[in-house]
């Protein structure tokens, strides 16, 4: 996958605890910006403040090793990166995502994405990591969640293409992050 | 206490004299006399303030937030790059690596206090 700005490397996994653990783990041995690791489902997905991430199969789990930036920057990109995923669900399907900045996207009033960008910092930043839950084709939800998550699969009543909407995102994120890092 | 010198060649006589508050130095027939107690204050207040600094170990905040995890105790032995608190600020959950390996003598904060940046979280 490639835009004319950059090559997207993607590292797919079938299941993994976390994508932003495994993004952390793999950077802190070598830093590749723009890598992209996608898991098919997660065991262990997390928010903020170490909430749990319903991440079964279906759904779109997948975190990207940013460029090192500036902490400004960083926080600027992750409320860009709801925009951003707003604007591709908007353009993509007939839905109305309202962004809860800077972390959540919903629809109708539920919980459809999650975004927790995790930055690893010495004396500066050594290197961050976005990640990205989309709950893309998730037939349903466990009770507890029924009231405040939803699909793009239930609002729609449809199944949706993950890895065009991956690469719509990422391409989304790379243009932004050039613009405010220049 | 009498000591033989030699600087460039030339050889000098040098006694050194303690008393209770003064030490007194014999060259030759030349004699310096020292008070003791305030000499020594200036000399550590002299050598220890850059050693200070040079050497101060400390983990401050890089940017304001709130502390949302501790991973380490007093008296932990750090390694370099060991992950020793977690940050939360601007909604991001940040990890603090240490910079420096070696033991922790405090912490200065506690889980869920909020911090500014540069306010000293670890010192060494």
């Amino acid at each position: 996958m490639k835009n004319e700005k950059l090559q997207f490397k993607i590292k797919n996994f079938k299941t993994l605890p976390s994508t932003n653990q495994k993004a952390k783990e793999i950077a802190k041995e070598k830093l590749e910006a723009w890598l992209i690791i996608v898991a098919e489902e997660q065991t262990a997905g997390y928010g903020r403040k170490q909430a749990s991430w319903y991440s079964p199969l279906g759904g779109l789990y997948f975190s990207v090793v940013l460029p090192k930036s500036n902490i400004e920057d960083l926080q600027t990109l992750t409320i860009l990166a709801a925009f951003i995923v707003a604007k591709v669900i908007k353009a993509n399907f007939a839905l109305e995502p309202l962004i809860k900045l800077p972390n959540d996207i919903l629809l109708n009033d539920k919980k459809v994405c999650g975004i927790l960008t995790e930055n690893v910092i010495g004396k500066d930043v050594r290197f961050s990591v976005m990640g990205i839950g989309l709950n893309t084709n998730i037939k349903e939800f466990p009770k507890e969640l029924q009231e405040t998550a939803t699909s793009l699969k239930i609002e729609l009543g449809k199944q949706v293409n993950n890895l065009e909407i991956l690469k719509q995102i990422v391409e989304g994120l790379n243009d932004q992050l050039k613009g405010i890092s220049e | 206490m009498k000591l033989k010198l030699r600087i460039k060649g030339k050889e000098y006589q040098v006694e050194i004299l303690e008393e209770r508050n003064e030490v007194k130095i014999k060259i030759g027939d030349k004699e310096f006399s020292f008070e003791k107690e305030e000499k020594e204050e200036i000399a550590i207040a002299q050598v220890s303030f850059p050693k200070r600094n040079f050497s101060k170990k400390e983990i401050k905040a890089p940017i304001a937030g709130i502390i949302s995890e501790i991973l380490v105790k007093e008296g932990d032995f750090i390694k370099k790059e060991q992950k020793v608190l977690l940050l939360s600020s601007m909604k991001m959950e940040n990890e603090i690596v240490s910079d420096f390996e070696g033991r922790i003598k405090e912490i200065l904060v506690k889980k869920n206090q909020e911090v500014k940046e540069g306010d000293t979280l670890i010192i060494f």
